[in-house]
């Protein structure tokens, strides 16, 4: 009786593990794609183990696409140009790419699965992108309601990138917060500083990174950063300057200056610092000591919401109306915007109307 | 048995239909049927599966269980035989034809509990159909499984949901159309009968 | 209840510290649909629509868009401003589009009603007629939302 009911149990068991069995072979058949060529510009070749997606298998070879959802298909940003072997387009990546797109071979690449060889074509710059770890090396408060935080580079120890340009901060779990996000911010400091970057980091209310970063991070934590990205750079001319920016938005200003205080420059530059009362403004020691470093520097604080009583003496309002006292020469004059639409639109209108050309009017409207 | 196979062929796609006579599979069939294409990939599936496991329990059936009395056990085997050739089904898909397996979502893996399948598998016991009689059956049935889904999906394209009273539409107009889909098949009735 | 693997998803997404720090659902224990539902009830009683709405915090936000730092006096009653800050959200509805991190202060002056909104809290109310769960940071009563933005 038990050899009866143990035969057949055993039989039982021998039929599922034979099935079992079966699937383990087709699965290591069928999802094992052997090694793919990726072709990245026709100029560089990497080779990747097939199955996984193409922001992925880039990453891992430390080619960074940008990704604002880390590759979950809900953002759109990691779109790249596959030549070919990308395969049928998904559902999942046609909400994301418009007609003339398609046609041009442009794919969501956290939703392209490599499975055989590819070729792709992306811009440059992508190159200089790299994961850094870094950690917190100084943390000072600017403000109420700002902090710049400067992060020293462990590993790799070198950070190359342009005055203007931003990274990606990591953040990592804590409270009700269960899984990592990813956030931009300017770069402050120098480039000349190559183990370091500052940022400069205003707190949001119902932001997970800023309140990550005002509540929790301490001196020595340990971080992970992405970068270096953007455009938004200052044109190595002899035109005439004119800086707008509140805010956190001083950040890519003050790493402007400061590398120009380093390579040396005879341009005449104004900078206009909007902000609404005396307590938001910070670094203004700092600022108004450039007007000795340069030859022709000037700072200019405007506030707009300081009530008669407030201890300010300096202009007040908004900052176009000041403009025509700092422009000489318009169509010798570039600006460099950094803020919110709203004021870059705003202040573009003002330029233009005393004109100043609109191809030299250069703004990081927060992406 | 002896009907022929080819019959039987015939038989399980018109007038044993096995969704517009005997009801089953009915659950991807009503949630599937909305695109027309979805529906024709998944009834292509579901027809493999019918075809293939039917023939495969019939070989586990009489190879093992009858001659080792482990009758007693066939709904587990059964099912086990039916999982796993799914689970296999779409690890093939997923790699040879990605848009499908995005299209069809959860629907492929949810053929594993389709009661068609299932039943066919036990109508080829009861019935005590021979091989070739249980390979012609389980096609049959899922080519008739493969065209009831794509004549409701064909409809439910064409039809203007606006002159849909508002509580009818959806799964109501669907079930009623299946209805008299089923009620236009009882006329092949006539021609034979295999059950 | 029933709920779709997509609702589910959803929900998911709108939990604390997914999307923003505190979520979509505060610390309302009733289901999403629900909470749709009940605010639609308001809606109708008010006699306006999610569009209705909509529009007029759209027009508001517009209206302020490029007065950063200080706020704009519309209609002689309503103080408006509107701040932007760099980044954008997806929505938890889990379809495509990111929306700008704009945050608008509104303050009727008639009533001394005060609400906030962003952009992502638009376009719930316009496709979705979510303004929210109980206890969420920007909830948007339904009543109140009505009463600063139209008396």
């Amino acid at each position: 009786m038990i050899i009866q009911i143990a035969k057949d149990i055993l039989i039982t068991c021998g039929i599922s593990a034979f099935l079992a069995f079966i699937l383990t072979l087709a699965q290591k058949y069928l999802n094992n794609y052997g090694i793919c060529k990726i072709d990245i510009n026709g100029k560089r070749s990497i080779d990747v183990e097939g199955g996984s997606s193409l922001l992925n298998s880039l990453t891992d070879k430390q080619v960074f696409l940008p990704s604002a959802c880390g590759g979950r298909g809900s953002c759109g940003t990691c779109k790249c140009k596959v030549v070919s072997g990308g395969g049928p387009v998904l559902p999942t990546e046609k909400p994301f790419l418009s007609s003339t797109e398609l046609s041009n071979g442009i794919r969501l690449s956290c939703q392209v699965k490599i499975k055989s060889d590819i070729r792709i074509d992306i811009p440059e710059a992508i190159f200089n992108i790299r994961k850094y770890r870094a950690v917190v090396h100084e943390i000072l408060d600017y403000t109420y309601d700002i902090k710049g935080i400067t992060f020293k580079m462990i590993e790799p120890g070198q950070i190359d990138f342009k005055t203007g340009q931003y990274v990606q901060l990591e953040t990592k779990p804590y409270g009700k917060v269960k899984q990592k996000t990813v956030r931009a911010y300017s770069i402050s400091s120098k480039p000349q500083e190559k183990d370091r970057v500052q940022l400069i980091i205003r707190l949001v209310p119902e932001g997970i990174c800023t309140t990550w970063v005002h509540n929790h991070l301490q001196v020595g934590d340990e971080v992970n950063i992405t970068g270096p990205y953007g455009d938004f750079y200052l044109r190595d001319t002899k035109a005439d300057i004119i800086f707008v920016a509140g805010g956190s938005g001083k950040a890519p200003i003050k790493s402007m200056l400061e590398d120009l205080q380093v390579v040396g420059t005879t341009r005449k530059m104004t900078y206009f610092f909007g902000a609404r009362d005396v307590k938001d403004l910070y670094l203004t020691e700092e600022m108004y000591a450039y007007e000795k470093v340069f030859d022709d520097f000037k700072y200019e604080p405007v506030l707009s919401h300081c009530s008669p009583e407030c201890q300010w003496d300096g202009k007040r309002g908004y900052v176009m109306p000041y403009f025509k006292d700092a422009i000489i020469d318009p169509k010798n004059t570039e600006a460099y915007l950094c803020g919110s639409p709203g004021m870059i639109n705003a202040v573009t209108k003002g330029l233009k109307e005393l004109g100043v050309p609109a191809d030299k009017i250069y703004f990081d409207s927060f992406g | 048995m002896t009907i022929s196979s080819f019959v039987l062929f015939w038989a399980a796609i018109f007038t044993s239909n096995i969704l517009l006579t005997n009801f089953l599979g009915m659950c991807s069939f009503l949630s599937v049927s909305k695109e027309v294409e979805s529906s024709f990939g998944l009834g292509v599936a579901v027809f493999f599966v019918l075809t293939i496991t039917t023939g495969l329990n019939y070989l586990v059936y009489h190879l093992i269980l009858v001659p080792l009395g482990l009758v007693y056990l066939q709904f587990i085997i059964f099912i086990i035989v039916i999982a796993a050739f799914v689970q296999l089904l779409e690890l093939v898909i997923e790699r040879y034809a990605p848009a499908l397996y995005y299209s069809l979502g959860i629907y492929l893996p949810l053929i594993t509990v389709n009661c068609a399948i299932f039943g066919v598998s036990l109508f080829m016991v009861i019935r005590n159909y021979s091989f070739v009689q249980s390979i012609s059956f389980g096609a049959g049935s899922g080519i008739g499984w493969l065209l009831a889904i794509l004549m409701l999906s064909g409809i439910r394209s064409k039809l203007k949901e606006k002159l849909v009273p508002v509580g009818l539409q959806g799964a109501g107009i669907s079930l009623i159309i299946t209805g008299i889909m089923a009620l236009a098949f009882i006329g092949f009735s006539g021609i034979v009968n295999v059950q | 209840m029933k709920e779709t693997p997509q609702e589910s998803k959803i929900i998911a997404r709108m939990q604390a510290g997914v999307i923003t720090l505190n979520g979509f659902l505060g610390s309302d224990t009733r289901h999403l649909h629900e909470i749709i539902a009940e605010d639609a009830k308001v809606l109708s009683a008010l006699g306006t629509s999610q569009s209705e709405i909509a529009d007029r915090m759209q027009y508001f936000s517009d209206a302020s868009f490029e007065s950063y730092d200080t706020p704009v006096f519309i209609e002689d009653n309503y103080e408006v401003e509107t701040d932007v800050v760099r980044g954008k959200l997806p929505c938890p509805f889990s379809h495509a589009g990111l929306y700008r991190k704009t945050l608008t202060t509104l303050h009727n002056r008639a009533n001394g009603i005060s609400v906030r909104w962003t952009a992502l809290s638009i376009h719930m109310i316009r496709e979705h007629g979510f303004f929210e769960g109980i206890g969420s940071p920007f909830r948007l009563d339904p009543q109140k939302l009505y009463k600063a933005l139209f008396t």
